[in-house]
């Protein structure tokens, strides 16, 4: 009879100790669910908030000139029409007589205030950033824009934080050279680093895109 | 100082310059070839256009630093050149040229043209030539003399 009422004593520790480890565990594993979902949250956000570093980017003259919705570039810093009536031509490498290669070489030309980099041409139309009143697209349509593969050369989260590291005319954006009148071309918000830490970052967030307001 | 290796009208040719000199002072101040014209001197007008590595190219912007080892070819060089010969004809033959100052610029940009596209249309014309600046408004004669060579090299 003793050792039964051991026995049954022990059943029931056994027990008491299973239930509160499992709500122990349970307890734990809701307080975990919250603290997911702020991380999902927290790495959204830190994506949006990146990406418009981002867009800063794109969105300086730096970069939008040759982003045009436009049959033409756009020079300078109030990105006006290109002179020498240059058009965008087939290819987006002008025309026989009037190629980007005309005046742009291979690399910067201080002596003569002309930017140089490999294969100088203008963005698809496809990657267009402005409309065609040259008027700056939102965050949200340049978002769509670049994480639209159909749009982007079919670039994913990784291609496009390749092309911002890599490609020479995003690389010439930040080491722009002198202008005609021998000053330094103003420079992107960011440093190059600081943009592909910022690309990065919103990559690994997923890309997310801004809603439009 | 630096000197050049250059390629020109076929011939090797060496200059010791200053790494940004342009091409056209290049070609007019150390080898003497002054067909080519200096115009605005910012790529804007096109008098100075030769072909490097068969583009037309504005030699008033181009250092020498960054020619290469492209090679270049002038107004000297289109009498001998197939389609360079018909374009100075019709030229002729069209009257084109008024005051003529821009005029090597302006043939070298139409043999461009036309050599990469045979048969050109008003607006191809118009936008290939859109570069090249004639303060004798001669553009009327330009075109009708580019779409006759056009006729004349099929």
């Amino acid at each position: 009879m003793q050792a039964n009422n051991i026995m049954l004593r022990a059943i029931l520790f056994i027990l008491i100790v299973c239930v509160w480890s499992a709500s122990t565990l349970t307890g734990a594993a809701s307080r975990d669910e919250p603290q997911k979902t702020n991380a999902g949250g927290s790495i959204r956000a830190e994506g949006l908030a990146a990406w418009q570093q981002v867009y800063a980017v794109l969105t300086h003259p730096r970069c939008i000139n040759c982003h045009t919705a436009t049959d033409y570039p756009q020079q300078g810093d109030d990105r006006h029409r290109h002179f020498a009536n240059v058009v965008r031509g087939p290819t987006g490498e002008g025309v026989p007589g009037q190629q980007c290669v005309t005046c742009h070489q291979e690399a910067n030309a201080d002596s003569t205030g002309v930017p140089g980099a490999h294969d100088w041409h203008l963005a698809p139309l496809s990657m267009q950033w402005q409309d065609p009143n040259d008027k700056i697209l939102s965050s949200t349509d340049v978002c769509k824009a670049v994480t639209d593969r159909s749009k982007n050369n079919n670039l994913d989260s990784a291609g496009l934080l390749k092309h911002h590291s890599e490609e020479p005319l995003v690389l010439w954006a930040f080491r722009p050279g002198r202008g005609i009148d021998g000053s330094m071309r103003t420079l992107p918000p960011l440093t190059h680093e600081q943009f592909v830490a910022a690309t990065r970052t919103w990559a690994e967030a997923g890309t997310p895109c801004p809603q439009n307001p | 100082m630096e000197t050049y290796k250059l390629t020109v009208n076929g011939q090797p040719r060496e200059v010791t310059v200053d790494p940004g000199t342009p091409l056209l002072w290049v070609l007019r101040e150390e080898l003497k070839m002054t067909g080519t014209k200096y115009g605005c001197g910012i790529g804007a007008c096109g008098a100075c256009t030769v072909h490097l590595d068969g583009v037309a190219t504005r030699s008033c912007v181009v250092p020498v630093s960054l020619v290469g080892n492209r090679p270049i070819v002038t107004i000297e060089a289109m009498a001998e050149d197939p389609v360079g010969r018909v374009v100075q004809d019709v030229w002729v033959s069209h009257d084109v040229v008024q005051c003529g100052y821009c005029h090597s610029g302006q043939i070298m940009a139409a043999v461009a043209l036309l050599k990469s596209m045979p048969k050109p249309t008003d607006t191809d014309i118009e936008e290939s030539m859109g570069g090249n600046l004639c303060r004798c408004g001669t553009y009327v004669r330009i075109r009708e003399a580019i779409k006759a060579a056009s006729l004349q090299l099929r």
